[in-house]
């Protein structure tokens, strides 16, 4: 192939050489489908405008949550895992948060009451939330099993023993005056989900990009085995993998029950899972580890989401959408397999 | 049958890496390609092979111009190539490996007995005491090689590419595997033999060619040239003359192993070693020389006995403590044990230090770009950008990127597994330079190889080891290489007990 100049020749460079490419021209494509797609009856441009931007809102609160669980995905995913059980202990570190924080909740009876108890029971749900995710990383690193038989366990074990333990007393309610924490307007929008997850996604991209800790996680996915005797304490990051993932899965799960104000335990995150992996693939993440980026991992939310908004404004009926979510995790990864022969 | 290559060129982006390469390998000639990394020979015999396809020029099978696609075409044409990494299917039987992709099937079931039976024949026939029922897992390196020889033998192949076939094999093994080449040159199939190893070439080939820049710069017949002018082509300059190493002034005692076993794999192995001194340690296959040291780095740390570290008693239970305590290893099998090859060139080479240029977590990168470049520059290390991918390089420069990565721990004891495996003849002598100056400023090195040459070009003083445990010690005019395949081989039940080790 000879090299041109002008627009075909960056065109070229970039689709070979700029992993980010394609994925950013799929979404490119979709959002230029999404904006046709709302339509040309409007009064004034203003008028047009205002559904616009109202129509974005919807999208990314709407896949806010799913955002934040699949940025921990991307983590384990470039590690060299997988985490299955990331609905499951969405569940239940969103029970514990609602048992805490219940009117007549553990934390009323130790005396702790308003946003004092909010922000007590919004960090122990945390902190619970990576103790499971620390429970598969223990699984997987010390005890030598494979991280999707680990996950396939846990996902079983977290969910059912949260739905028994939830069933025997009574049901904890969500005191509606925290519902702020997710539904604060902001010029009569509710934006808060969207701060929340562009923030988790800057540090992430941080701890990714320039700490000790992101190039590990690279190391150990790309190969194991060198990243063992270069003296990478391989069995550490893989478990450090895990709890983060678990971490910010029960955050999801925080942000999740202030905006809806409930949970229903056996249905609230499933399939998280496989959302999560659908979008950490179309951003461009290799499935078997060391390739992957957190922008990546955005775009691919991005673009499973305003695919959805797309089909909900085109009125495809809600059963076909989720065949329309496989096609586009398929056509990426052939898209990007060019970049792994070329 | 014939095969020519007539003013191939080929780029990859802006780079033009062959300018017109001509060659041509008659059936039953046995030809050495012989060049340096990135001299074109892959490129060359990828195109042959199927994978690449030139940008100019033709390939001629028996004067008919072809135009390989795919590899399946290139088979179809009787042309197989052997790759230097070996592609068995360790969970199935030798002759399942034979007829891989091919079967052989009445119906729709596999036909076992026929495949079993043509397997059998093809390896009588060429002389082959392996088999066809043993588990390819079971086989040892050599073993494997030659079932993937049969393997291009069953497609009928009439031409046979072998990139590096050796570099993984011991010297016994490497008769084998010349007596099977030779026979099948015998019968008429071409050989294109790529290879680092001159001896080795000289030995066995009957024509070179050798590849420089992408382009062809000698070829004829080898009875007619020495070793010395086949490297003085290859690398372009005369070689400077070596020396066999000798000790310098040695310092004190660094690392002491007082009997030291684990399982099968070694037993009782003690030796020592001194500031300033590079010691070598050679044998065959399985001889357990890597094991010993991978107990040491903490990689399998469950052994018995007791070490020494500068006097105190050492013993790593991972390879992050061996690390902190000032060991380094470099191990062999460069791209499973070394190469991260989705981190750039910067991060490989500082993979073992990053915690160094680390503020609360937060990596500094000029401190880090600062502590490779030393190393990078010392080490003539050819690189585009820093946050290039480490595999943008030649095996020997990557090489040297994991000597850096090393050399910046600034360890007491430095052991390197195979340094130069699959590393070109100018950057051998670079990384022999590289270890020689380590050592003259202080550190304790040690050098594991199964080249004989290797150890006596580097090393003052060499143990041999056989079957797990060290069989001989030499120094000064004892260290040549007949003497380290005295002791390597053991006694003359060597191979018997050498395959026991492998298994």
């Amino acid at each position: 192939m000879k090299a041109k100049h002008g627009f075909i020749g960056w065109f070229q460079a970039q689709w070979t050489g700029n992993p980010l490419f394609s994925t950013t021209l799929a979404l490119a494509v979709m959002v230029i489908l999404q904006t046709l797609a709302l339509g040309t009856d409007f009064d004034s441009f203003g008028d047009w405008w205002t559904t616009f931007y109202r129509n974005w809102i919807i999208v990314l609160r709407n896949n806010a949550t799913v955002g934040i669980v699949s940025l921990g995905m991307a983590f384990v995913i470039i590690s060299g895992g997988i985490d299955l059980a990331v609905g499951s202990t969405f569940v239940a570190a969103g029970a514990l948060f609602l048992l805490l924080l219940d009117g007549g909740g553990w934390l009323a009876a130790i005396g702790l009451t308003g946003w004092p108890a909010f922000a007590a029971a919004a960090l122990l749900c945390v902190v619970a939330g990576a103790l499971l995710g620390g429970v598969n990383g223990v699984l997987v690193a010390n005890g030598g099993i494979p991280p999707f038989i680990v996950t396939l366990g846990t996902m079983k074990i977290f969910r059912s023993v949260t739905q028994d333990f939830m069933q025997r007393g009574h049901n904890p309610s969500f005191p509606q005056e925290f519902a702020d924490f997710s539904c604060l307007t902001f010029g009569g929008q509710m934006v808060m989900p969207i701060v929340y997850w562009l923030v988790v996604a800057g540090l992430l991209w941080v701890l990714s990009r320039r700490t000790v800790f992101g190039s590990h996680v690279v190391a150990v996915g790309s190969n194991e085995r060198a990243a063992k005797l270069a003296g990478i304490q391989v069995r550490s990051v893989k478990r450090r993998v895990y709890i983060l993932a678990g971490a910010l899965v029960s955050f999801a799960s925080v942000i999740q029950i202030c905006r809806i104000g409930s949970m229903d335990y056996s249905n609230a995150g499933s399939g998280y899972e496989m959302d999560a992996i659908a979008a950490v693939i179309v951003g461009g993440t290799r499935m078997s580890g060391g390739r992957g980026s957190i922008v990546g991992t955005m775009l691919g939310v991005l673009i499973i989401g305003v695919m959805n908004n797309l089909l909900n404004l085109m009125g495809v009926p809600p059963f076909l959408r989720e065949a329309f979510k496989g096609v586009v995790v398929v056509a990426a990864v052939l898209l990007q397999r060019k970049e792994a022969t070329s | 049958m014939r095969i020519e290559f007539d003013q191939i060129h080929k780029s990859f982006g802006p780079t033009e890496v062959l300018h017109g390469v001509s060659l041509s390998l008659e059936g039953g000639q046995i030809l050495a390609l012989l060049g340096e990394n990135g001299a074109g020979k892959s490129t060359l015999m990828n195109i042959l092979g199927g994978l690449l396809r030139p940008d100019a020029g033709e390939v001629r099978v028996d004067g008919q111009p072809v135009q390989f696609r795919t590899p399946n075409d290139s088979i179809g044409h009787g042309i197989a190539f052997i790759h230097q990494e070996l592609s068995p299917v360790n969970d199935l039987q030798v002759y399942e490996n034979v007829f891989l992709g091919r079967e052989l099937r009445r119906g729709l079931f596999l036909d076992r007995a026929a495949m079993r039976s043509q397997a059998a024949q093809l390896l009588q026939s060429l002389d082959i005491p392996i088999d066809v029922d043993s588990h390819m897992r079971d086989l040892d390196a050599s073993s494997k090689q030659i079932v993937e020889i049969c393997r291009a033998l069953q497609c009928q192949a009439r031409v046979i590419i072998m990139d590096e076939p050796t570099t993984s094999l011991a010297e016994h093994e490497i008769a084998l595997l010349f007596t099977l080449v030779r026979n099948l040159a015998a019968q008429g199939v071409g050989i294109i033999f790529i290879s680092h190893k001159l001896n080795e070439v000289k030995e066995l080939c009957s024509r070179y060619a050798v590849l420089r820049n992408g382009a062809v710069v000698a070829e004829g017949e080898m009875a007619d040239v020495t070793t010395e002018e086949l490297s003085e082509w290859i690398v372009g300059h005369e070689l400077a003359h070596w020396q066999p190493a000798r000790a310098g002034q040695l310092g004190s005692e660094v690392l002491r192993v007082d009997g030291i076993s684990r399982g099968r794999e070694f037993r009782d192995v003690s030796f020592s070693v001194r500031a300033g001194e590079i010691l070598g340690i050679t044998g065959l296959l399985g001889d357990g020389r890597s094991e010993v040291f991978r107990s040491l780095f903490g990689d399998t740390p469950d052994y018995e006995g007791r070490v020494f570290l500068e006097g105190r008693p050492f013993h790593a239970r991972n390879t992050w403590s061996a690390v902190r305590a000032g060991l380094a290893y470099v191990p062999s099998n460069r791209k499973e044990n070394a190469i991260v090859p989705d981190l750039s060139v910067l991060f490989n080479g500082t993979l073992a230090t990053l915690r160094a240029y680390c503020r609360c977590g937060w990596l500094c990168r000029p401190r880090q770009e600062q502590d490779f470049q030393g190393p990078a520059r010392d080490f003539r290390v050819k690189y585009g950008r820093l946050d290039d991918l480490i595999t943008t390089l030649s095996g020997g420069n990557q090489q040297k990127v994991i000597l850096a990565r090393w050399l910046t721990t600034h360890p007491r004891l430095l052991v390197l597994d195979n340094p130069t495996q699959g590393v070109d003849i100018g950057a051998k002598q670079e990384i022999y330079d590289i270890v020689r100056r380590v050592a003259a400023e202080g550190m304790a090195v040690i050098v594991l190889s199964g080249e004989g040459q290797e150890i006596v070009r580097l090393c003052s003083r060499a143990l041999v080891m056989y079957h797990g445990t060290i069989v001989g010690e030499l120094q000064d005019d004892e260290l040549n290489e007949h003497e380290i395949m005295r002791y390597a081989t053991g006694s003359k039940t060597a191979t018997a007990h050498a395959n026991q080790a492998g298994e």
